[in-house]
């Protein structure tokens, strides 16, 4: 599985502005390819899949429902600490 | 650009800004369009942020781009990790946006648009922008701490148990304040019953996909869910039509306050994978969905506001809550102008994601003023109505009469025609048994919403289906702070106890567990249940504490926000937080005052409790209408006292500063140069 850090936002922008720099005639612009890749990235972050992906990469495991269970046991403090604002 | 053309743009943008304003403030008799709004705001913030938050960057807080955030230093992968400022953004943005600013800006529309519009541009501008900005870069400096922790440092420790009593009655009242809100959206609708529901299951099912079937697609299973809702919107039609099934899901508000409360419960013993995870990302995905249909509607139709500036109410006779523009109009808008809650979050995850110190810029003032943004939508929302139906929608019974026939002829008798049969046909269209006395402000921001986008999306065939959705939308959002709140109450319950015998403290005991949920539950529901049995709508007493709890926190934010700049040997720059904090005491202390010893029975708890003692029977429905008063009356008496005690300490020790008694020490991590500027550099 290839879940994209938040922090490896930029190079990803930057990737993708060489890879539609490099592609004649495409009609997306690069602009808008880096805004739509921020975007998922921020949606990431929000929804915790960044989390999970770097939680995957420290203790150097694989997506599956055991690790997702462990990942969800080292959030329950987490989460639940965290006020949601008024 | 060149230096003349830059000037040029920021001259045309004050320029512009000012005609707006100016066109908000000035029209009398006339409607205006909602764009005028919109387009001060932009200007007010684009002026607001260029300026004054770079001012305060580099003249007060002096931001190093050389210095290594906590998210550098103590990268974890876990809770410490340098991640994108746009990223950043967006999670601290979702996590302060919450129902408060479409729920104050609409109850505060009594007075008109203007007195709220301007709180809202002046307010953020210069204070909720500024506290979120100056809070997240002190804790970013002190190791991503809690506001609790730098007041306990900074001012010392009477600062950080109040700042730790504070951020507890803040959490019970608003949790009581919001579910009465839901309550008020929700009583007698089956369609709005069923499908909020419905969402408890949806929840589950997510949270069980998540785990066994496609563990952390967390973003695929939010599209799913939110299929699932829209599909239970839909549903909920059909159920209020149907004659068999709809009475089970008509409920009295009293009803629904109990379930509402054995759900809190439910929800706090629950594990968090299961329903509060779960629900919160269908709530944040809901939420910033609507949040940008609201605002593409408002301006691709840019309708026309129907609410005058300035209503008679702003002598104090409102109907919706009793009191005058000063301090009420500044205390029931909250988030959106300044709310106190949000130094809770500029001090809890956001600090440690902070990549490079001057990031904290964009993302604190940035965030806020996005937040301030939605309150402006929410304010058009609700004066895009007819004054009429908006007074008909959020008058309570005790004060219109519940007859359909008295509350449009009292609602008339003010200047603002309204008539049953006009009434009956909008709750036809929307698919209500009544929209008569839905007090809350829910229900009148989900009318407007509807009425912004049925105009061009679907028409009039369509408003009830876009009604039932921002219902949905506004209650999934409460019921998340709800399940939220009452846990993070748990474990600052769990927190203190632990000090008094230590297993209470152990969140994996059940024991302490179930019984610190209860408390926390039996406190927000004894608020609950007050505002159901209330006869003037239960909103006239609880929104205004709950305003002034959260103003009183942000109150002891800035207490500790300038006192860490006096300390850093800036006094004179502290202006920019001693100029907000000053209004806030003076609208905190206000308005406790009058909501304790007012002789108005309408605003004045006391003065009321002493009217239900002279003037009827007593029986127990009384003596506990009473007792709430004065309970009322002391919760709030005794959060102004101690908000006095940190705001005395703190001039104590600004003085002693200022003056050389004292020896300044701030406690900020030691420097230690970024990595990532060398490697920018390099």
């Amino acid at each position: 599985m290839t879940f994209p850090s938040a922090e490896s936002s930029p190079s990803s922008t930057a990737a993708a502005k060489r890879c539609s720099a490099g592609q004649p005639g495409t009609a997306v612009p690069t602009w808008f390819v880096g805004a739509t890749r921020l975007l998922l990235a921020t949606f990431r972050e929000i929804f915790d899949e960044s989390a999970y992906w770097r939680f995957l990469k420290r203790h150097e495991m694989s997506s599956c429902p055991s690790a997702y269970a462990a990942f969800l046991r080292e959030q329950e403090g987490i989460k639940a600490r965290r006020p949601k604002c008024c | 650009m060149t230096k003349s053309i830059r000037i040029l743009l920021w001259f045309s943008v004050a320029i512009l800004g000012a005609l707006a304003l100016g066109t908000i403030a000035l029209h009398r008799g006339e409607q205006i369009n909602a764009m005028w709004l919109v387009i001060a705001a932009l200007c007010a913030y684009a002026l607001g942020y260029r300026f004054y938050s770079k001012f305060i960057s580099a003249k007060v807080l002096a931001l190093d781009a050389q210095r290594a955030t906590p998210a550098e230093r103590l990268d974890d992968g876990r809770d410490f990790v340098p991640t994108n400022k746009w990223v950043v953004f967006g999670h601290h943005f979702a996590a302060i946006a919450g129902p408060g600013p479409l729920v104050g800006p609409v109850l505060a529309a009594q007075f008109g648009y203007l007195p709220g519009t301007l709180w809202i541009l002046i307010g953020a501008v210069l204070g909720g922008c500024v506290q979120d900005f100056v809070i997240l870069l002190f804790s970013v400096r002190r190791d991503g701490k809690s506001l609790t922790e730098m007041a306990r440092e900074e001012i010392g420790i009477v600062g950080g148990f109040v700042a730790y009593a504070a951020v507890i009655s803040i959490i019970v009242i608003l949790l009581g304040a919001a579910a009465l809100i839901v309550v008020n959206a929700l009583k007698a609708s089956p369609w709005g019953v069923f499908t909020i529901a419905m969402t408890i299951p949806i929840a589950l099912l997510m949270g069980l996909y998540l785990r066994r079937l496609r563990p952390g697609k967390v973003l695929e299973v939010s599209a799913l869910g939110f299929v699932l809702v829209m599909l239970a919107i839909w549903g909920g039609q059909w159920v209020s039509q149907s004659s068999a099934i709809a009475p089970w899901f008509t409920l009295t508000a009293s009803t629904l306050a109990v379930v509402i409360i054995v759900y809190g419960f439910a929800a706090s013993a629950l594990p968090v994978w299961l329903l509060l995870a779960p629900r919160d990302y269908l709530s944040t995905f809901v939420k910033l969905g609507t949040i940008g249909l609201l605002a593409v509607g408002i301006i691709a139709l840019r309708p026309t506001l129907h609410m005058p500036p300035l209503t008679r109410f702003i002598d104090g006779s409102g109907p919706i809550f009793a009191g005058s523009i000063f301090p009420f109009a500044f205390i029931t808008i909250a988030c959106g102008a300044i709310s106190g809650f949000h130094s809770l979050i500029s001090s809890g995850t956001t600090p440690k994601l902070i990549r490079r110190e001057p990031e904290t810029r964009m993302v604190g003032y940035g965030a806020m003023m996005a937040e301030s943004m939605v309150a402006i939508m929410a304010t058009i929302a609700a004066c895009v109505l007819q004054p009429g139906i908006y007074f008909a929608i959020n008058s309570p019974a005790g004060v219109v009469g519940r007859a359909p026939d008295a509350a449009a002829a009292t609602i008339s008798g003010w200047g603002f025609p309204v008539t049953a049969a006009g009434m009956n046909a909008l709750a036809q269209a929307v698919g209500e048994q009544t929209l008569f006395n839905r007090t809350g402000g829910a229900p009148a921001f989900a009318v407007g919403m509807a009425h912004i986008f049925s105009s061009s999306l679907g028409g009039q065939a369509v408003m009830a289906i876009w009604y039932h959705f921002a219902i949905m939308f506004e209650a999934l959002f409460i019921l998340t702070v709800l399940d939220a709140g009452t846990r993070v109450g748990r474990f600052m319950v769990q927190d203190a106890l632990s000090h008094i015998w230590k297993p209470l403290g152990r969140t994996s005991w059940y024991s302490s567990i179930l019984a610190t949920s209860a408390l926390i539950v039996a406190a927000w529901g004894s608020f609950l249940w007050q505002g159901v049995k209330d006869p003037l709508g239960g909103i006239n007493s609880l929104w205004p504490l709950f305003g002034i709890s959260n103003q009183l926190l942000a109150t002891v934010a800035l207490c500790v926000a300038t006192t860490i700049i006096v300390k850093m040997g800036k006094a004179g720059y502290s202006l920019v937080t001693l100029v907000p904090l000053g209004w806030l005491v003076a609208v905190t202390f206000t308005a406790s005052w009058e909501k304790m010893f007012n002789s108005n029975p309408r605003i004045g708890f006391l003065a009321h409790a002493r009217q239900l003692a002279s003037s009827a029977a007593p029986s127990h429905e009384i003596s506990r209408l009473i007792f709430n008063d004065r309970l009322d009356a002391a919760v709030t008496g005794v959060l102004v006292c101690m908000v006095a005690l940190v705001l005395l300490e703190s001039v104590f020790l600004w003085v002693s500063v200022l003056s050389g008694r004292m020896q300044a020490r701030i406690k900020e991590a030691p420097f230690v140069a970024s990595r990532f500027a060398a490697e920018e550099q390099g």
